[in-house]
């Protein structure tokens, strides 16, 4: 092992240490908000570690893991989702009965195989990626059984990542049939010289293959239609495990659909960029024609997180055009920070107002909340604005950048449809606005130090941040995929 | 041995076979170990796949890949079948389409 | 026609017969039967190529672990072993049609693109084990996958237990 392996994989391997030191200390602490703590601050260290690597890139373990600035851009991301994760969770599980040190175990774990995702240079270590990160997700999902409901979410996330497992693992199978390897660098290597290396690659195989990683890793990012039953899930499981894996399981599946179909299968981009057009298209409409009629606001929220799924994948339309290829991907990882913010800070006002035992989750609950709670209800309407894409957010600025994305790769019609979509999607999000402002009502909150501070910090920061967003969509910018 | 005899594309189109017949018991069964089994199905015949592969390009790699899909598999078997024992105590039941207490 | 054809051959149709029980038939614990039936016959296609060490973890891992496993699972959640409900979800005919779209596709792909067809070099005579083991521990090959396999086993390790788990214990302590 040298020097250089170490650098690549520091930032992991000493969060994966940190995980089994808190999981020895959990037995000997009383009090599960310690606990909560020393994960906050593995976490805190390991964004530390991962921030003195900006600039570097390299390859370690031979060709295993790669580092570069997409992946130390996409592992910030995630570390911060990880520390809002924990601080969403920090009252609510408490409140909830379900306070147990093996929480913040297994959330760590969960972004361990995040993190792997990231930086993964081989499709064997997207494969172990992909389930590192989902199994504690599994059981994070069914954290608070015997809950049927929260039951019931796992068992049905479970099943649903097991068959989206399937179809990853053949489809890799199948690249390695056309390539004769699994690496990224090797695969790119045998394609470019196309019959060169003992004429073994073969371009319908290889075809093959990246579309059933498509269809697994679609499932995993719940793109329509393998969106089967994203809402059951989303809507049983604890809602700081939903607010999380909303996030982190998005956040991980982008950026590892888009290293392998930028770097390894560019030369599919005519076969597959109408596929991905079509199914972002079926995403953004099917998640947010469904959304309108839901009135259980996790539900709600499920299906706008499908539709926005829809969003994200159109960076990944022209994946084939390197001119546009910069660009998409810069618009793409702007979209995933305004979403991560977003999507936090609204399950943190869905937690705040969340009583025991699924009460205070429709939409109805919400109405007074103006009266009452006046920052909370500023905080909702702000997350309500810059999910539909109104200003002045963060949504408005992301789905800019996208739709001027999409538009510089010549796909004048996906968006319109992400315009037309996003019209519908205002119909659903601000009736939510109208309940807590208009109707008359009696909305009860929890009252958490750390869920107020996530929730007001997100709609401040939603709101800053868009109005100089050029900084940011600069640093994405920067985020560049090395390319072998 | 005499298996060189044989054409890689027959043990590929029985991995085909294999995997389709797991795709459908995933998509037909209502029962949660029955869809697991054929999750199971389908994992093998990815494995089948690589072992052919990896026979018609006589590298180790592709054997080592299925040597980890199987620890996987065998992470993913403790996890999941003690979510459905778990859901079994609490509702009498592992009959996925009756799991409606989320309305979908 | 020589020996391993026929081998190969039968395996196959005891594959594709079993695999249709697993997903047919309505008694559980004949199902996983079946499903040790298919996984052996996917492990005398292994040995047929000359994936030995493979052959025997599967029978260890699969058969032994996993397929015991959900045994154990049928055991704990039948209390008749026969399931007297409908067995086919509603969506069943589109399902079908799904798959056999599927393995159309699939088929008709594999057969237009026809891999190749040329007869591997033996590995024998080679130390395939030795090999294997070198590279799951070398830096340069598979020590990473490895490790992370560890870890991965580790997280389901604690998940699983925590799921199952008892209540009445936990309030105990």
């Amino acid at each position: 092992m040298t020097q250089l392996d170490f650098i690549t994989v520091l930032p992991i391997a000493f969060l994966t240490f940190w995980v089994c030191a808190l999981l020895l200390a959990d037995l000997f602490i009383k009090r599960k908000g310690l606990t909560a703590v020393l994960a906050a601050v593995g976490l805190a260290i390991t964004l530390g570690l991962t921030l003195m690597q900006v600039g570097r890139s390299a390859l370690g373990f031979n060709g295993m893991l790669v580092l570069d600035g997409f992946s130390i851009f996409v592992q910030t991301l995630l570390l911060l989702s990880g520390l809002l994760g924990i601080a969403l969770a920090y009252g609510y599980i408490r409140r909830m009965k379900i306070e147990r040190g093996e929480y913040y175990g297994l959330l760590l774990f969960s972004i361990i195989g995040m993190m792997l995702m990231a930086q993964a240079a081989d499709l064997i270590m997207v494969f172990l990626a992909l389930e590192t990160l989902s199994i504690p997700l599994y059981v994070l999902a069914a954290f608070a059984r015997p809950n049927p409901d929260s039951e019931e979410s796992g068992l049905k996330y479970f099943l649903l990542g097991a068959f989206a497992g399937g179809f990853v693992l053949y489809g890799i199978a199948l690249i390695y049939g056309a390539t004769g390897s699994t690496q990224l660098a090797q695969i790119i290597s045998v394609v470019n010289l196309s019959g060169g290396f003992e004429g073994i690659y073969n371009p319908t195989l290889m075809l093959i293959g990246a579309a059933l990683v498509l269809v697994g890793l679609g499932f995993k990012v719940a793109a329509v239609p393998f969106h089967m039953w994203t809402p059951d899930v989303y809507q049983g499981a604890p809602t700081a495990v939903t607010a999380f894996m909303a996030a982190g399981a998005k956040i991980a599946g982008f950026a590892a659909l888009l290293r392998v179909f930028a770097l390894a299968f560019p030369t599919l981009s005519a076969d597959l960029s109408p596929v991905l057009w079509v199914i972002s298209a079926l995403t953004m409409f099917g998640g947010n024609l469904i959304a309108i009629s839901q009135t259980n606001i996790k539900r709600m929220l499920a299906y706008s997180s499908i539709a926005h799924a829809g969003y994200i994948l159109m960076a990944f339309v022209p994946f084939g055009d390197p001119k546009v290829l910069p660009v998409s991907v810069a618009a793409g990882l702007f979209y995933l920070v305004a979403y991560t913010l977003t999507n936090f800070g609204t399950w943190g006002v869905v937690i705040a107002l969340e009583k025991a035992e699924g009460k205070g989750l429709e939409i109805s609950d919400y109405a007074g909340l103006g009266r009452k709670y006046p920052a909370l209800a500023a905080a909702m309407t702000v997350f309500m604005l810059s999910l539909t894409g109104m200003p002045p957010t963060l949504g408005l600025v992301g789905k800019f950048y996208l739709f001027r994305a999409v538009l510089e790769g010549g796909y004048v019609w996906l968006a319109v449809i992400g315009v037309i979509t996003s019209l519908i999607s205002a119909y659903y999000y601000l009736r939510v606005v109208v309940t807590m402002y208009m109707h008359e009502g009696e909305a009860q909150t929890e009252r958490e130090f750390w869920l107020g501070l996530t929730t007001l910090g997100a709609a401040v920061l939603t709101v800053l941040i868009s109005l100089t967003p050029q900084w940011l969509f600069i640093l994405a910018k920067d985020a560049v995929l090395m390319l072998f | 041995m005499m298996a060189g005899t044989l054409p890689i594309s027959y043990y590929l189109g029985l991995s085909a076979l294999l995997f389709t017949l797991g795709v459908l018991g995933v998509l037909i069964r209502r029962n949660a170990l029955v869809i697991f089994m054929s999750v199971e199905l389908m994992l093998n015949a990815g494995n089948l796949a690589f072992v052919a592969f990896a026979r018609m390009y006589d590298m180790l790699n592709g054997q080592i890949f299925v040597f980890f899909v199987m620890a996987v598999a065998a992470a993913e078997v403790a996890v999941g079948l003690a979510l459905i024992v778990a859901i079994f105590k609490t509702k009498r039941s592992i009959d996925v389409d009756q799991m409606n207490s989320l309305k979908g | 026609m020589d020996a391993s054809q026929i081998i190969f051959g039968l395996t196959a149709l005891l594959i594709i017969f079993s695999a249709l029980r697993v997903v047919t038939t309505r008694n559980m614990v004949h199902a996983a039967l079946w499903l040790i039936v298919t996984l052996l016959g996917v492990t005398v296609l292994y040995a047929l190529l000359q994936a030995n060490f493979l052959a025997v973890v599967q029978v260890v891992v699969y058969v032994g672990a996993i397929a015991i496993l959900f045994i154990f699972a049928i055991m704990l959640t039948r209390r008749e072993m026969r399931d007297g409900g409908p067995q086919l979800n509603k969506g069943w005919p589109l399902a079908a049609l799904i798959s056999l779209a599927v393995f159309g596709g699939l088929l008709a792909l594999l057969y237009n693109a026809p891999v190749s067809e040329r007869l591997a070099a033996s590995l024998e005579g080679q130390d395939t084990l030795g090999a294997l083991g070198q590279a799951l521990v070398s830096p340069d090959a598979y020590v990473l996958p490895f490790e992370v396999a560890s870890v991965l086993l580790l997280a389901a390790l604690i998940g699983a237990v925590y799921v199952a788990l008892n209540k009445k214990q936990e309030s105990d302590k």
